[in-house]
């Protein structure tokens, strides 16, 4: 993916055209699961102290960062005190390379996976399928994608682009499914396969969403259990890790699995949290023999050293922004063109690919300034994405069409009173206005007329979000 | 070429943290802790699907959950026990393999109040806590706390190679935005009371 992901953010305008024009479910269903999402975490939010929590988090979270060092060591050596072996991977490449060694040492021919972005950052799956094992996606938005052969869209709905007549009509085709099934039956459909690749499979694969290092704890938040089972059925456990995962003490990691979980989806945990240590020492316990865990850089460093992009590794990976993003819902998270995508996307990209790599992704906002207030380590992403716009005119790799609207932006953004208001009387003007609104879409919204009957949808499901 | 690589990566952590002033921890979160533990962890456990039940005090407890798994609907036949239960907690049902069993039936380490999170060590067995459709879990007298964040406190110095919390059925919203449970876990988690 990646190689040919790179090509992909540079079509973003002619691909958010692409998806608005000829697929327009597609806005309609990622507009209405991120509204919903985005009221949870309101709601979510509204039950704490949100503020006090979202202060303490981005503390945390930023002296981790500039302790970093210190902390990576320390884990590496909890981690291996309790028998799991810790490898680093310097880019994508490296990381690949770790896990097929691993998986022919173990001589592992199937392998269950919990849904996790830095694997697909690494493009993983198609390694090991071209080693010829099995790989079965086990979150079952997931599951459908890889039925589909599609990216993800969504860092926490995987398949939120899709409509349950998709679903039915693809499980009809591919798992013999009756036709027109309800979600239970179709879940249950998905769970009879699932089940045997859990019992079978010889190694399981995840990320990570937290690496304490003072115990070696790899944390994991989901709601469906796939990641229990796969972190505890099989015989091989490794966790594919960023470095910038990393969280001083066991004590800082409650009000972490707490904040995520309010920020993805407001409820006040994650059904299941799975706190990994290394591998099973006690007679009694079943879970795999070895943990390995690989701990990713792949562009992570560069950013770490960029003055301003630092700060999107605080990133907790909680879709909040994506939710709350007027930009991100018309299209969801296929036009961006790499694996994250929306606001986090838009900041980070540029630094884990290069600027050039990433255009023109600091220039897929309007600035409205919803993400930062969604995000629960406070990400400053409306600063970040100016930040980048500079430096991509100081680089000379804006284009004249963008250089053009940087201008008109630029004028207004001096006055970030202003800025702000345009951004919301953008949103209130409904897709199309949203469309014209930016500086990227306005270039084809001005001369393509939009599809009218998503557009009543968008209106109707926007009021919503913003009464 | 890990080892080269971890010296490549620290090297570049090293100098990027050196050339930014350092950010001080700030401390610990201060979150509210409820006076009646066991009441708000009832209140926050059913609110994310979780049952709770609470044994009979006038009936041997492996009695009780023997009755207790008899109603449950489907009706539990066989049942996966997890080694760590004691006698007197087991129900009297034959003991069957996790992936047979109409449900699991474990020992908590504790609870807590504020997330409504069972805590599971995996030296209870995980696949009593992951296979079966529903999920019987003995939460020992006076081991209910506040917060979260005070359990793992304690945890911490007894960690077991894994832990897991659980707070409510498996759940799963991914197919049409509709809510199914039991996707991958048990549909049905049940907290019990002494
Ligand atoms: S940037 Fe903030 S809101 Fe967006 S995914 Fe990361 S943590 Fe969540």
């Amino acid at each position: 993916m990646p190689a040919d992901m790179h090509t992909r953010i540079r079509d973003y305008a002619s691909r958010s055209g692409e998806i608005i024009r000829e697929d327009p479910g597609v806005r309609e269903a990622v507009t209405g699961a991120t509204i919903a999402f985005d009221q949870k975490r309101l709601q979510g939010y509204s039950e704490v102290d949100a503020d006090g929590w979202r202060r303490w988090a981005e503390g945390v979270k930023s002296h981790t960062l500039t302790h970093l060092d210190r902390y990576l060591a320390g884990a590496e050596t909890q981690l291996e005190a309790n028998g799991a072996e810790v490898h680093w991977a310097a880019d994508a490449a490296e990381a690949r390379e770790i896990v097929m060694s691993l998986a022919a040492r173990h001589s592992v021919k199937s392998v269950v996976k919990g849904k996790s972005m830095v694997t697909e950052e690494i493009d993983l799956n198609p390694a090991l399928e071209a080693a010829g094992i099995e790989v079965y996606e086990t979150d079952l938005g997931e599951y459908i994608l890889q039925l589909l052969d599609e990216p993800p869209s969504h860092i926490l709905g995987p398949a939120i682009h899709k409509s349950l007549q998709q679903v039915q009509e693809l499980f009809t085709d591919r798992l013999g499914s009756e036709p027109g099934g309800d979600p239970d039956t179709l879940a249950r459909a998905a769970r009879r396969v699932l089940r045997d690749a859990f019992i079978q499979s010889d190694m399981g694969i995840t990320g990570g969403n937290f690496l304490v290092a003072e115990t070696g704890t790899v944390a994991l938040i989901e709601n469906e259990g796939n990641i229990r089972l796969t972190t505890s059925l099989p015989r091989v456990h490794v966790a594919v890790v960023g470095i910038e995962k990393l969280l001083p003490r066991m004590a800082d990691l409650s009000g972490f699995l707490q904040l995520t979980a309010r920020a993805a989806t407001g409820q006040p945990i994650g059904c299941f949290v799975s706190l990994i240590q290394g591998p099973a020492a006690h007679p009694d316990d079943d879970g795999p023999e070895a943990v390995h865990v690989v701990l990713v850089d792949n562009g992570r460093t560069d950013v770490l050293a960029h003055e301003h992009a630092w700060e999107a590794l605080r990133c907790l990976r909680c879709g909040a922004c994506l939710n709350a993003c007027p930009v991100y819902r018309q299209t969801g998270g296929h036009a961006y063109g790499y694996v994250y995508s929306g606001p986090i996307g838009s900041v980070l990209d540029p630094g884990l690919l290069g600027l050039h790599e990433a255009m023109p992704l600091p220039f897929a906002s309007s600035l409205c300034g919803a993400c930062e207030d969604a995000c629960p380590v406070r990400i400053p992403i409306p600063e970040m994405l100016l930040e980048w716009r500079r430096e991509a005119q100081e680089e000379g790799l804006t284009p004249w069409k963008e250089r053009a609207a940087l201008k008109g932006l630029a004028s207004v953004a001096t006055r970030p009173g202003l800025y702000r208001l345009a951004g919301k009387i953008g949103s209130r003007l409904g897709a199309t206005g949203v469309a014209r609104a930016l500086p990227m879409l306005g270039e084809w919204a001005a001369d393509r007329a939009l599809p009218q009957p998503s557009r009543r949808t968008f209106r109707e499901l926007w009021r919503e979000g913003i009464e | 070429m890990s080892a080269a690589s971890r010296e490549r990566i620290m090297a570049r952590v090293a100098r990027a943290t050196a050339s930014r002033a350092g950010v001080p921890h700030p401390g610990a979160l201060a979150t509210p802790a409820a006076d009646d533990a066991v009441d708000a962890f009832v209140k926050r456990f059913t609110s994310s699907g979780g049952e709770v039940a609470k044994a009979d005090p006038g009936r041997p407890p492996g009695e009780w959950l023997t009755g207790f798994l008899r109603k449950l609907e489907p009706q539990v036949t066989g049942v996966a026990v997890a080694p760590d239960v004691p006698p007197e907690l087991r129900p009297g049902l034959p003991e069957v393999a996790a992936a047979q069993a109409g449900a699991g039936v474990s020992l908590a380490w504790g609870a807590a109040a504020d997330t409504g999170s069972l805590i599971l060590p995996s030296t209870g067995t995980r696949a009593v806590q992951l296979l079966p459709p529903a999920h019987v879990v003995w939460v020992p007298d006076g081991r209910v706390f506040a917060r979260l964040e005070d359990a793992l406190r304690e945890l911490e110095a007894e960690l077991p190679a894994a832990v897991g919390l659980h707070s409510g059925p498996s759940k799963s919203a991914d197919i049409g935005r509709t809510v199914v449970t039991g996707v991958h876990g048990p549909g049905r988690c049940i907290a019990v009371l002494s």
